[in-house]
């Protein structure tokens, strides 16, 4: 869904972002001369938005959802390939006379 | 140009999981991969990209085109020596080719030097089978379900072997192994059904024909109402209606009162509704053109007529 895929690229791009800023952040109070200092607010906010578009994106980009109960997949099956038994299948049969070429 | 080789792969990739037989359109899509070698510079060297030459070993042989079928065993054991598998693929390639006796006394080398040759011994119980010695087989078959219990296709063939010659309650037997080991599977149970059915068991037979519909039917459509059986649901209500007509005619069941299962028959006015129920589920299969019957509505008359007849 291209829904999911702009929002999943949004929050990469979000926390990207904050990534930046954090590191921006650190060396400018590295530059200050006081290197402990606390993470702005704002940058927390936008990791944890991130998150959240990020998990709400990521659950709307999947694939087409398949059924799960037997009696569809058995829907789709045919009474041939149920009785096929290829491991016990003749081979001494009329093919070689009804299709093979002839010498 | 890969393109159309993958999507050659692909296809045949397709029939394989389908285990389905259709030689001609195997060998006519794979014979010029073969020749063509461009398959030798596909990614993968596994066991899994050499598999379509063992599907198109097979089928080349079903079409007699031995010459094929030789060229791929070659590259097979030239790629993976010694293999059991391959073994077996040469082992059919004797049996299409030489007598029968020829093809035995090469399974019988193939099992004594390696016992759990599982491959093995599955085809030569199919040489003796085709051979014509059903006596040999069945012990053979008997003795290797014993080994190996869990083997579905052994069950089937069992079953199959047993119904050829007439042996119903053997193959009932069979079937019921085959249930237990695949328990999801509605076509074994129809199977097990229609055996129960001829050998005379009708009790036993309504009941695994209404499992069938049970099996195949969804809440949901049930709920609906309006729902068309097709498929294996049609031929189960089919079931349905001839058990209904068999047991109402017999009411004393002096028919199936000697049978091993001993189930014991619906009621009498239970009966009388699955016969209704039966017999307006066929009229409803036959009188709404549904999706899948492309070609509109045609049999409708015969089966008037047969459901009003006897």
């Amino acid at each position: 869904m291209m829904l999911g895929r702009t929002l999943l690229l949004a929050a990469i791009a979000m926390v990207l972002h904050a990534a930046y800023s954090v590191y921006e952040h650190l060396s400018y109070l590295k530059a200050l001369g006081k290197p402990e200092g606390t993470l702005p607010q704002d940058i927390v906010v936008e990791v944890i938005a991130a998150m959240f578009i990020g998990i709400l994106g990521a659950s709307l980009n999947n694939p087409q959802l398949k059924e799960i109960t037997w009696r569809s997949e058995m829907k789709k099956r045919k009474m041939d390939e149920m009785d096929a038994r290829p491991g016990f299948a003749n081979y001494t049969h009329r093919g070689n006379s009804l299709f093979g070429v002839s010498k | 140009m890969s393109a159309s080789l993958s999507e050659a792969l692909q296809k045949l990739a397709n029939y394989r999981s389908k285990n389905s037989r259709e030689s001609l359109r195997v060998f006519e899509l794979g014979a010029p991969l073969l020749s063509n070698d461009k398959w030798m510079k596909q990614k993968g060297d596994g066991a899994d990209s050499y598999t379509w030459l063992e599907q198109l070993a097979l089928a080349a042989i079903d079409v007699g085109r031995t010459g094929v079928a030789d060229k791929c065993i070659e590259i097979l054991s030239a790629k993976f020596p010694e293999s059991p598998r391959v073994d077996c693929l040469a082992g059919i390639y004797i049996e299409a080719t030489e007598s029968p006796e020829a093809a035995l006394r090469y399974y019988q080398n193939l099992l004594e030097k390696d016992e759990s040759n599982a491959a093995a011994w599955k085809r030569q119980i199919s040489a003796l089978r085709h051979l014509g010695k059903l006596d040999v087989a069945v012990d053979e078959l008997s003795k290797f379900l014993d080994t190996y219990y869990t083997d579905l296709e052994g069950w089937l063939e069992l079953a199959d072997i047993y119904s050829t010659c007439g042996r119903y309650d053997h193959a009932l037997e069979s079937l019921q192994h085959a249930m237990l080991l695949a328990p999801q599977n509605p076509f074994y149970v129809l199977q097990a059904a229609e055996t129960g059915y001829t050998l005379g068991d009708l009790p036993l037979a309504i009941k695994f024909f209404m499992t069938v519909v049970d099996m195949t039917t969804s809440d949901e459509e049930e709920k609906a109402g309006d729902s068309v059986p097709d498929g294996i649901t049609l031929r189960a209500w089919f079931g349905v209606k001839q058990c209904t007509r068999g047991l109402l005619q017999d009411v004393r069941g002096t028919a199936y009162s000697n049978t091993k299962s001993r189930v014991s028959p619906p009621t009498a006015a239970h009966l009388a509704l699955l016969d209704e129920l039966s017999t307006e589920r066929l009229l409803t299969a036959y009188s709404t053109s549904t999706s899948s019957t492309a070609k509109g509505i045609c049999g409708r008359d015969a089966l008037v007529r047969w459901l009003e007849g006897k």
